[in-house]
């Protein structure tokens, strides 16, 4: 099963040369093969159960594939552990969103800063000739993103108490303020209304701008998809049945099998 | 309690992020460090020594407790195991010729290193199977103290502690050993406060509220959990020397059974969890409560009106905290703590109810 690692050519930031992972007698990813380049926005989108979030997973280290290999910048990924993969310059959110209930908005952000922070018992000791400068450097670049995704009236709410739009919108925050080169987004507009839809869409839009990202996208709402993916990858039973620029790998017949079930209907 | 918060800016981050951004909140830690440092003017030495000293000493348990149970958010049921393991260190270091300072410093680590072992277990499992791995350690830190004459001085010994001095003042009087055990409580507190706003407190709490999504922002868990027990530990260890030293001055392994965990888990849950003004809270209810029980008891058996056995009456208290710990964690699971943030909450804004958020 080993597979050629290929050369990575210059724009190509991330790889996944034949990834498979099975849980049980459960496949859910099969021989899976993604190339995506840096500064796209890459989409990922299949029916429930097609294998996204696990391919997600397998790529941020939590479900590390069983075969094949996913390299970020020709550095083979799938070996280290979820935190070490973070380490490497890759963020992500979460379907359900995962923040930290027991804090606020803004000490959810700061987390994101973990990266570049040196926490010790040492420097909280000596608070106020220690860790006081480095918490106030890592506070403006948190501002920075505040003010990015406009979450200025919500910095001292609790998490847990503000609406689930800006809870997205917090856990995108704390994913930016890594610095991340790479972002893993997992529906990122999951239960929200078409407003709150618009916003996020602008938001994406202006941090990928703003920070150069790359950006890999899972979402079932279409419009989204076809609006600001550069490219996309349709996944089905683990598989990759399409691949191309958006709107012409939704409209391929073997996609539209797979989401309606038979040709004779799409129209 | 009776101030206003309107017309309190901060413009700087540093200001922002002090201990006490709101002054009079300030006002009120100064006087209470104040009535601390005058306590010994202001109380009889027996008040001093058989109220306030233990108070305190059992406060610095249960914030080094509550960094492991409430913040980093590991169970922990062996935690008076943690502080034997400092108690005897730090008399077997100070009789074997070594500094005071250096003993308890000593002591701290030893207990960090044993504590980390059995905390090492928790890296592999959570909840009910963590209290029983603590509960393991609980109950071979008991066996070994006893059974080893080298630790414990032989069966059913008790160790004196030598007199000592603490930066070149001798700790001959109550006074000076309250003063040890003053000194020791505010720095846990000014380091569990700090640990709470700065990055390593995030990333425990992280830790503590989802682990997988810490990993994805690059918290390493295990690291961070072991780092809990380590510190939490040494914490334990050097509260277990102070204790020993400055409160019992003789230690007997009966000092810290099972039963000194229990009531260190009231104190932090009574409390509430990862809070540091409910460390004191709770410590202050779980040694005051069975003190005001017998009293009340015993005055009503005194006049004839309620008869009960002095059997029954040692048993009292016990069946209070059961009652107590499941009574708070029905009703108030914050604890002490958040029954106060209430009540401040409620005054901050009155009479304008409407505006309380």
């Amino acid at each position: 099963m080993a597979a050629v690692i290929p050369t990575a050519s210059p724009e190509t930031i991330l790889a996944c040369r034949n990834v498979s992972r099975w849980f049980g007698g459960l496949q859910a990813l099969r021989d899976v093969d993604i190339t995506i380049n840096r500064g796209e926005i890459f989409g990922l989108v299949g029916p429930n159960g097609s294998g996204k979030t696990t391919l997600v997973n397998a790529i941020t280290g939590f479900y590390p594939p069983q075969q094949g290999q996913i390299l970020f910048e020709g550095r083979p990924l799938h070996t280290l552990k979820p935190h070490q993969i973070a380490q490497q310059g890759i963020a992500r959110t979460f379907q359900n969103v995962a923040l930290f209930r027991g804090m606020s908005v803004l000490d959810n952000i700061l987390l994101g800063r973990h990266n570049f922070m040196r926490p010790s018992v040492m420097a909280s000791l000596f608070y106020w000739w220690w860790a006081q400068k480095e918490e106030v450097a890592h506070r403006n670049k948190v501002e920075e993103v505040i003010d990015l995704l406009q979450l200025e009236s919500v910095r001292d709410e609790h998490v847990d108490v503000i609406p689930l739009g800006l809870q997205k919108r917090v856990e995108l925050a704390r994913a930016l303020a890594a610095e991340p080169r790479f972002l893993v987004l997992d529906e990122p507009m999951a239960g929200m209304n078409q407003e709150e839809k618009e916003y996020m869409v602008r938001f994406i839009i202006d941090a990928q701008e703003a920070l150069g990202l790359t950006i890999l996208l899972i979402e079932h709402h279409m419009d989204v998809v076809t609006a600001i993916c550069d490219r996309v990858v349709v996944l089905n039973n683990g598989e990759k049945i399409a691949e191309g620029p958006a709107r012409e790998a939704i409209n391929d017949p073997a996609v539209v099998a797979a989401y309606i079930g038979k040709v004779d209907d799409a129209a | 309690m009776f101030y206003r918060l309107s017309g309190i800016h901060h413009t700087r981050y540093e200001s922002a992020r002090q201990l006490w951004p709101i002054p009079m909140d300030r006002w009120q830690i100064y006087v209470l460090l104040a009535l601390g440092l005058a306590a010994p003017l202001l109380f009889s030495g027996l008040y001093l020594t058989s109220y306030l000293l233990p108070w305190l000493i059992m406060s610095a348990a249960a914030l080094s407790l509550t960094l492991l149970m409430g913040i980093a958010g590991q169970l922990h049921f062996g935690f008076a195991a943690v502080m034997a393991i400092g108690a005897y260190s730090s008399i077997h270091l100070v009789r074997a010729g070594v500094p005071f300072e250096l003993a308890l410093l000593g002591a701290g680590a030893i207990a960090a290193v044993i504590g980390s072992v059995f905390g090492a277990a928790a890296l592999r499992v959570k909840g009910l199977y963590l209290v029983m791995a603590t509960l393991a350690m609980q109950y071979l830190v008991d066996w070994t103290i006893i059974n080893v004459p080298a630790i414990s001085g032989g069966a059913q010994a008790t160790l004196q502690t030598p007199a000592v001095r603490f930066l070149f003042m001798p700790l001959a009087s109550d006074v000076s050993r309250y003063y040890l055990a003053l000194g020791w409580v505010v720095l846990v507190t000014l380091l569990i406060l700090n640990i709470k706003r700065t990055s390593l407190g995030r990333a425990l709490v992280a830790v503590r509220d989802k682990d997988f999504a810490a990993a994805v922002i690059g918290v390493d868990t295990v690291k961070y959990k072991l780092l809990a027990f380590f510190t939490s530990s040494f914490l334990g260890g050097v509260t277990g020397a102070v204790l020993a030293f400055c409160y019992y001055r003789a230690v007997t392994p009966e000092q810290f059974t099972f039963n000194v965990s229990i009531q260190l888990v009231a104190m932090v849950l009574v409390g509430g969890l990862g809070s540091v003004l409910g460390a004191y809270l709770g410590a202050g209810f779980v040694l005051l409560v069975p003190i005001v029980l017998t009293n009340v008891v015993a005055f009503l058996a005194g006049a004839g009106w309620l008869s009960v056995s002095t059997n029954l009456l040692a048993h009292i208290p016990l069946m209070v905290y059961g009652a107590l710990i499941i009574g708070f964690l029905l009703f108030e699971p914050l604890g002490l703590a958040k029954i106060y943030d209430n009540i401040r909450n409620y005054f901050l804004v009155w009479p304008f109810r409407h505006s309380r958020s």
